[in-house]
């Protein structure tokens, strides 16, 4: 099986992460332990560059809604970018759309996240 | 503090407990902040220091809040012997005996043992009618007292709202759970219309099979997957796409449509779920603990299969359902369809490459025009020939392509008229040049309804052979230059050493016969004898070698070698002759004297090419074998045919001869043996 892929940096108040693969079961519980740590840590604010992940399954989109649910406890935020057509299709069906932003580009989201 | 004041303590104090716990029904959201809020109350108005709230779902049980205990494990199983028992306390509750009896701290049974730890005092089952939503455990109050009524109904009060709550909470999970199986949906449909679009227009096989797999895998919530695909002439599948698979061990794997799961596949074109030991060879291949195969159908046949593993939830990998064989079978239907279209694509494209590449490599030139006259097409050989780039013949009318030639135009206007072909040969093409000599022809172009669809025209450029032709047609028959044309590889000009008949004729005693006649009707005399006599040459294909004076030379077997040379070359003797007969009969009623030629002719070897200065080149024949045949000649009388021993083996019993006498030849020792053909 391909490896799903998460790189983390920081970016002031806002935790960027960078997929890569497929987000399914597997992908999705990467991100959000990334999410946990950092939350655990007083961040609550994501951003999900999502560039290189062009398929999305629904459980993947179930651990997202959870992370959003868990970040509202805290007031937090849970943002994409890069997202191919198809993602942001399932994105908006499967109703994450409405608890959350997608940005065009990385530094749009930044920018609109940070202040 | 009297009795009377104690007891309104404790009913302010409760009453107070039951107004926050208000608050907390009302603000709390979500059941983990529900029960935390609830039990907090619980534990403070009845002054226990441990305590639980479970929620309990058929079987499993939750520990949904808990304060004072472990809270490993967080899932729990009641039993439905323990719910039946528990359902006698409906609206009540348990103490510390009653508990033990039904769920026994000496035994390992999950429930019981948390109970244990909480040391379990009081429990109130959460009972909605008949419906088993959750439990409530305390512990020992503080001051170790037991209690007593009054905590027993206030428990009672405050767990029947807890119940209302739950109960409501779970109807809000249920409408959330329909509201994202309701999303799932949309999202299949989805799915299937895209898809249906994409297939429409998608039209490379690859990229089609890998947005039907994508969309298969990711809607299926399969872990990965590949598509296969047939072959001609073997039963192993390729594959086609893959998404998510381990390349290197897909491609070490071999899946053969003769062997299962694959076979049933093919056999009842319906899709399968490959689970189990029977299929644990299949599935060590792929590494799926289970996955699902759909065949792909297009035209009735199937094309290949599209392979799913593992389906995944949040709890690991789940079976596939009914519901995923569905989906699955309206994917592949749909992934059928489009590959058969992507598949005839490719076919017409390869139909089409394979037509450009015939045309291409044809030497006539092709040119195809629409209803309108405008140029559709034109192959390489039309666009050499016209000496314009593609894109200055297309999309012309013919009628300024070829405003020249007049004949042509009108040609392809009668046969879009008429529709029929026509046709002219050897006809100068003036819009290319005059000295482009071709043949062309026109017809009409139909479609298989026969609607007219435009015309065609081909045209052969034979400026090369009709050069050839002026060249030879002095020498040869037509039917002589045809074949030299047809096949060049005949035509060898060269000089080189070859078998041939050679025939001499000559006028007997024309010298002094010319002697009484004007130079005017010395040429016409032999115009006229020549003209009879050349006809018969060629029409027995022989190769009019020289004139010379009255004396014809003709070569049988150059430039082209046949096995009836020296047949033809007898039959053309003896044709000459009766010709010469009946021209004399004619010359006799004009009181013309006689013309009497005697034919030789002999077979041999000769060196045959151009031969002669670069100012003057001749094709012609040279050698002994040429000049026996010139004295066989002097020999024979008139109207007579004399032939050597080569040409008698070669006609065989053709015609009947008479041996003559040897005759002695320069440059040869022994006599040469003659015979005359008896004509």
């Amino acid at each position: 099986m391909s490896d799903f892929q998460v790189t983390v940096k920081e970016a002031g108040d806002v935790v960027v992460l960078t997929t890569d693969g497929y987000l399914n079961n597997i992908g999705g519980e990467k991100i959000s332990e990334v999410c946990d740590s950092h939350m655990e840590s007083g961040k609550n604010t994501f951003l999900i560059n999502l560039e290189k992940t062009s398929v999305v399954n629904s459980i993947g989109v179930s651990i997202l809604i959870e992370i959003i649910e868990k970040l509202q406890e805290s007031n937090g935020k849970l943002a994409y970018c890069n997202l191919a057509p198809i993602v942001e299709k399932t994105f908006n069906i499967m109703g994450l759309t409405k608890y959350s932003t997608i940005y065009s580009t990385e530094e749009e989201g930044l920018s609109d996240l940070s202040s | 503090m009297a009795p009377k004041d104690q007891f309104k303590d404790k009913v302010s104090f409760y009453l107070n407990s039951l107004d926050e716990l208000g608050e907390v029904l009302i603000n709390q959201e979500g059941s983990s902040g529900l029960t935390k809020g609830v039990l907090r109350i619980i534990l403070g108005t009845m002054m226990a220091s441990k305590g639980s709230v479970l929620g309990v779902k058929r079987t499993r049980c939750k520990i949904l809040s808990s304060h004072g205990v472990s809270l490993s494990p967080s899932t729990l199983r009641v039993n439905a012997e323990q719910k039946k028992a528990l359902a006698d306390f409906k609206n009540s509750n348990l103490n510390q005996s009653q508990i033990k009896k039904i769920f026994d701290p000496k035994s390992s049974d999950s429930v019981a043992v948390h109970f244990s730890d909480l040391s379990a005092s009081i429990l109130v089952p959460l009972f909605h009618k008949d419906n088993l939503l959750g439990i409530v455990a305390l512990g020992k109050k503080f001051d170790g007292s037991s209690y007593r009524s009054l905590d027993k109904k206030i428990l009672e009060i405050i767990c029947n709202h807890l119940t209302d709550s739950l109960y409501n909470q779970e109807l809000i999970e249920n409408i959330k759970d329909k509201r994202m199986e309701l999303r799932l949906k949309v999202l299949e449909l989805q799915t299937l219309f895209d898809i249906s679009l994409s297939l429409n227009s998608v039209l490379d096989i690859e990229e089609l099979s890998s947005e039907v797999l994508i969309r298969s895998v990711s809607t299926l919530n399969a872990s990965s997957g590949f598509i296969l695909k047939t072959q001609k002439n073997s039963p192993i599948l390729s594959v086609l796409s893959s998404f998510n698979v381990d390349e290197d061990q897909l491609k070490s794997a071999i899946f053969s449509k003769s062997s299962l799961p694959f076979k049933s596949v093919w056999k009842d074109k319906k899709s399968i779920i490959v689970s189990g030991d029977k299929s644990r060879s299949f599935l060590n291949k792929t590494n799926y603990k289970e996955c699902i195969i759909s065949p792909i159908v297009g035209n009735r046949n199937i094309s290949g299969c599209i392979v799913l593993g593992d389906k995944e939830s949040r709890e690991g990998v789940v079976p596939f359902e009914n519901n995923d064989i569905n989906i699955l079978e309206a994917l592949s239907s749909q992934a059928g369809i489009a590959m058969d279209n992507a598949q005839l694509f490719e076919d017409i494209n390869a139909a089409k490459r394979f037509n450009e590449s015939i045309m291409g490599s044809i030497a006539t030139s092709v040119i195809t025009m629409n209803l309108l006259g405008e140029i559709d097409s034109v192959n390489k050989a039309g666009v050499e020939l016209l000496g314009k780039k593609p894109n200055e013949i297309i999309g012309e009318h013919y009628s300024y392509l070829f405003s020249k030639d007049k004949g042509l135009c009108a040609a392809i206007e009668s046969a879009e008229l008429e529709l029929e072909s026509f046709s002219e040969l050897g006809v100068p093409l003036l819009s290319k040049s005059r000295n482009t000599i071709v043949n062309f022809s026109v017809a009409p172009l139909t479609d298989q309804k026969g609607d007219h669809l435009g015309a065609v025209v081909a045209i052969e450029d034979i400026t090369e052979q009709s050069k050839i032709k002026n060249t030879f047609k002095r020498y040869v028959s037509k039917s002589v230059v045809d074949q030299l044309l047809d096949d060049d590889q005949k035509l060898n000009l060269g000089g080189e050493e070859r078998d041939v008949t050679v025939l001499f004729s000559d006028i007997r005693g024309f010298t002094a016969m010319s002697e009484k006649m004007t130079p005017k009707e010395v040429v016409r005399t032999l115009n006229s004898y020549f003209s009879e006599m050349i006809d018969i040459i060629f029409k027995y294909d022989g190769t009019l070698d020289k004139i010379v004076g009255d004396e014809l030379m003709v070569v049988f077997g150059a430039p082209i070698s046949r096995d009836d040379d020296a047949e033809r070359a007898v039959k053309t003797a003896v044709g000459m002759v009766e010709a010469l007969r009946k021209f004399n009969e004619k010359r006799e009623k004009q009181n013309k004297v006689p013309i009497n030629a005697g034919i030789g002719i002999n077979k041999g070897k000769v060196i045959s090419g151009n031969i002669g200065s670069k100012d003057q080149m001749d094709y012609t024949v040279i050698g002994d074998t040429v000049n026996l045949g010139a004295r066989l000649c002097s020999f024979a009388g008139p109207l007579k045919i004399i032939i050597s021993q080569s040409v008698k083996d070669e006609i065989g019993d053709l015609y009947k001869t008479r041996k003559l006498d040897a005759i002695k030849v320069k440059g040869k020792r022994k006599p040469v043996e003659i015979f005359k053909v008896l004509t």
